[in-house]
């Protein structure tokens, strides 16, 4: 009842000074929400070609759809997101991905292109290259949609699944 | 300059084995002083919950920042000890992947609690096949010990009266088995294969920090540094005895000393070791086997993947999936079998989804698949005893220092044909009891984690009843340097398969209680 009337003190006062005073307390420690940067803004394709980018665009539309109940991997920014990732990954990743890619934009994004995908899995991976690549790319296109903001929203949407949240452990000084 | 404390006991780590040397030395009315690598973490502070879309590589970590953590998460990369900063060698041919955690508690901030006896399988191991060195212990000398760890860490479990997997004072577990694991456990049951409950320390956290350390703080007989950076223990020349210890401020990189009558050294395994080798003036290698006989326990994650077929769709009846279990060592326990020495032991759990990654699918299919298989998965995990070898070792690398200039360790470890004979047999064993279960099984591999990554890693240090061959006697002592003991997975023997922290803290308490009576007495 206090700050009500506190408040309507406020109302009752002259524009001039009314905008001089603050309703926030001098000493108090404020807690100020903080947007997450996706939530705001994009991220650029910095590190694929325009070919490479847009066959990777197409593969993950092939890996991850989207449903009734959840979205696609373009949807996730999945694309976009390992763009970066692979920009920061050790070069044997980064060219893995290049030439799996190139190789994309040569022949085309098509199902029988990826059929080293349907090969039984075993613990050692393929031997060929494409087909290594066409793995990782699977995992990494895969995890990068789960693991969106999109696909936590469409959780909520009664679709079951595991918690996107957990213990983040600060630096430690 | 003011006058230099000489501290009764001062204790290197703060871990499992530091940790239940200060409860216990505390306890007995000992003043110590406890030496700690990293810092104290407050865990209402420094953790807090974060959706994974806000990690900034979206949970999955910045890549390269851990090649050898394979359990370091984005989530909690900060916890894991920087590999740039604590840098080791390997051979190319022989990768080690060592794993290490500075902080208060050590590797017990994250470990996976299981808790298990060894038996004098492991502690008479050369009696029983010729092989390798007996312990200056058996299962009599450490029992009493355990049945007082174990109630402290409050473990869990189901005692069977095996001689491979001793009893202990358990919190008795006896919920009821899912029908999968009923079918499993009957499966095993007819292949001759012992099964038990999970034996484990109950709680999310049961480290050293929660549940060692404040009694041995509230005593008021113990002194916590941390940030201290131990580079050398150091000795008197005329008596060749240990006297203190040089450290450097993790954070300012200050130079620091303590004088001491007696040093426990628990600075997990591998660092223990390293810090003996790079402290020159104390001679505790007569034997020459410091950094000798490193061994671990090697894993085979994810043995075998199966599938309830029953569960497909949810069908399944409400019982049938979850829970889990232990299915002890049953090779070469009463008679010779097979083409290697020793045993393996499994960890299995029934429920869950199998990973995408071992479905032959993409795309629509893979999703409905996902659906299909939700909560239909049954795993099993193989953990197989390493045998402890004079050529696997840890040497100084004078090439290499770490962030506060102390030399590195390089590491040789290889997995010889016996581990690798062990790990064919898990895969096929496992199979069977899959099978024998009526589970289909979707994947399986015989494939081991690289040495180390097992975070298992034990030897180098190790006790024994002859000086020539060893370099701690019975208690964990030094068998030339009388002041020094040294109570973490160094002075093991052998490993056999079971998860070896909680006989690393029996040992521990043994050794504190030796040590207690002896500064009593005089005598060090």
């Amino acid at each position: 009842m206090k700050r009500r009337r506190l408040l309507q003190s406020f109302v009752a006062m002259p524009a001039a000074a009314a905008a001089a005073q603050s309703t926030a307390s001098q000493d108090a420690t404020p807690r100020i929400a903080i947007a997450s940067t996706e939530a705001g803004a994009s991220g650029l394709v910095r590190f694929f070609t325009k070919t490479q980018f847009e066959a990777l665009v197409k593969l993950a539309g092939l890996i991850a759809p989207s449903s009734s109940s959840h979205p696609s991997a373009s949807q996730a920014g999945a694309p976009e997101f390992l763009d970066f990732l692979v920009s920061q990954s050790p070069e044997p990743i980064q060219s893995l991905y290049r030439q799996g890619l190139d190789r994309l934009g040569r022949e085309g994004v098509t199902e029988a292109g990826l059929a080293p995908l349907n090969q039984a899995w075993t613990y050692a991976g393929p031997s060929d290259r494409f087909a290594q690549f066409l793995q990782r790319a699977k995992t990494d296109i895969l995890q990068a949609t789960i693991n969106s903001r999109e696909w936590a929203e469409s959780l909520g949407r009664g679709r079951r699944g595991s918690s996107p949240t957990g213990y983040y452990w600060r630096s430690l000084d | 300059m003011a006058a230099q404390t000489i501290h009764d006991v001062v204790i290197i780590g703060s871990g499992a084995g530091g940790g239940m040397a200060a409860n216990t030395l505390t306890k007995l009315g000992v003043k110590c002083l406890m030496l700690e690598a990293g810092p104290m973490a407050d865990l209402d502070k420094d953790r807090a919950l974060v959706n994974v879309y806000d990690l900034p590589y979206r949970g999955f970590g910045k890549p390269g920042r851990f090649p050898h953590v394979t359990q370091a998460s984005e989530f909690d990369a900060n916890l894991w000890a920087d590999e740039k900063q604590n840098p080791y060698t390997y051979a190319a041919e022989e990768p080690y992947y060592w794993v290490r955690i500075r902080m208060v508690g050590g590797k017990t901030m994250r470990w996976g609690r299981a808790s298990w006896r060894l038996s004098d399988l492991e502690f008479a191991c050369k009696d029983h096949d010729g092989f390798g060195e007996n312990w200056p212990v058996r299962l009599e000398d450490l029992a009493p010990y355990y049945d007082r760890v174990e109630p402290m860490f409050r473990v869990s479990g189901r005692n069977e009266g095996l001689k491979q997997l001793p009893d202990g004072k358990l919190i008795l577990d006896d919920s009821a088995d899912s029908l999968s694991v009923q079918r499993f456990v009957g499966s095993c049951k007819q292949l001759g294969v012992p099964t038990t409950k999970p034996r484990r320390a109950t709680g999310t956290l049961a480290s050293s920090t929660n549940l060692l350390l404040p009694t041995a703080i509230e005593s008021g007989n113990l002194q916590l540094i941390t940030n201290a950076v131990v580079r050398e223990i150091t000795a008197d020349p005329q008596t060749g005895r240990a006297n203190g210890v040089h450290f450097i401020d993790r954070r300012s990189g200050r130079d620091y000393h303590v004088k001491a009558r007696t040093i426990v050294l628990s600075a997990s395994t591998l660092e223990s070791t390293r810090l003996l080798l790079n402290s020159p003036s104390l001679a505790v290698n007569s034997s020459g086997v410091l950094g000798r006989y490193l061994f671990d326990q090697f894993y085979v994650k994810n043995t075998v993947q199966a599938i309830v077929p029953e569960a497909r769709g949810g069908r399944g009846e409400r019982n049938l999936m979850g829970g889990g279990g232990y299915i002890a060592r049953f090779r070469n326990v009463d008679r010779r079998e097979k083409n290697f020495i020793r045993g393996y032991t499994y960890d299995f759990g029934s429920g869950g989804t199998p990973s995408a990654r071992v479905l032959p699918l993409y795309g629509d299919a893979l999703f409905k698949e996902l659906e299909e298989l939700r909560n239909t998965a049954f795993g099993m995990t193989t953990m197989g005893e390493v045998l402890s070898r004079y050529e696997n070792h840890a040497s100084i690398d004078k090439t290499v220092k770490d962030a506060w200039g102390i030399p590195a360790l390089h590491i040789s470890q290889k997995y010889g044909e016996n581990e690798h004979a062990m790990a064919k047999d898990a895969m096929e064993m496992g199979e069977a009891m899959c099978k024998g279960a009526g589970f289909e099984v979707i994947a399986k591999h015989a494939q081991m984690v690289p040495p180390g990554e097992s975070i298992h890693e034990l030897g180098t240090c190790r006790m024994g009843s002859d000086p020539k061959k060893s370099v701690l006697n019975g208690y964990n002592q030094s068998h030339e340097v009388k002041n020094l003991f040294v109570v973490d997975g160094s002075a093991f023997v052998s490993g056999g398969a079971q998860n070896p922290t909680l006989t690393l803290m029996a040992l521990s308490m043994r050794a504190s209680e030796y040590l207690a009576e002896r500064l009593k007495k005089g005598e060090l």
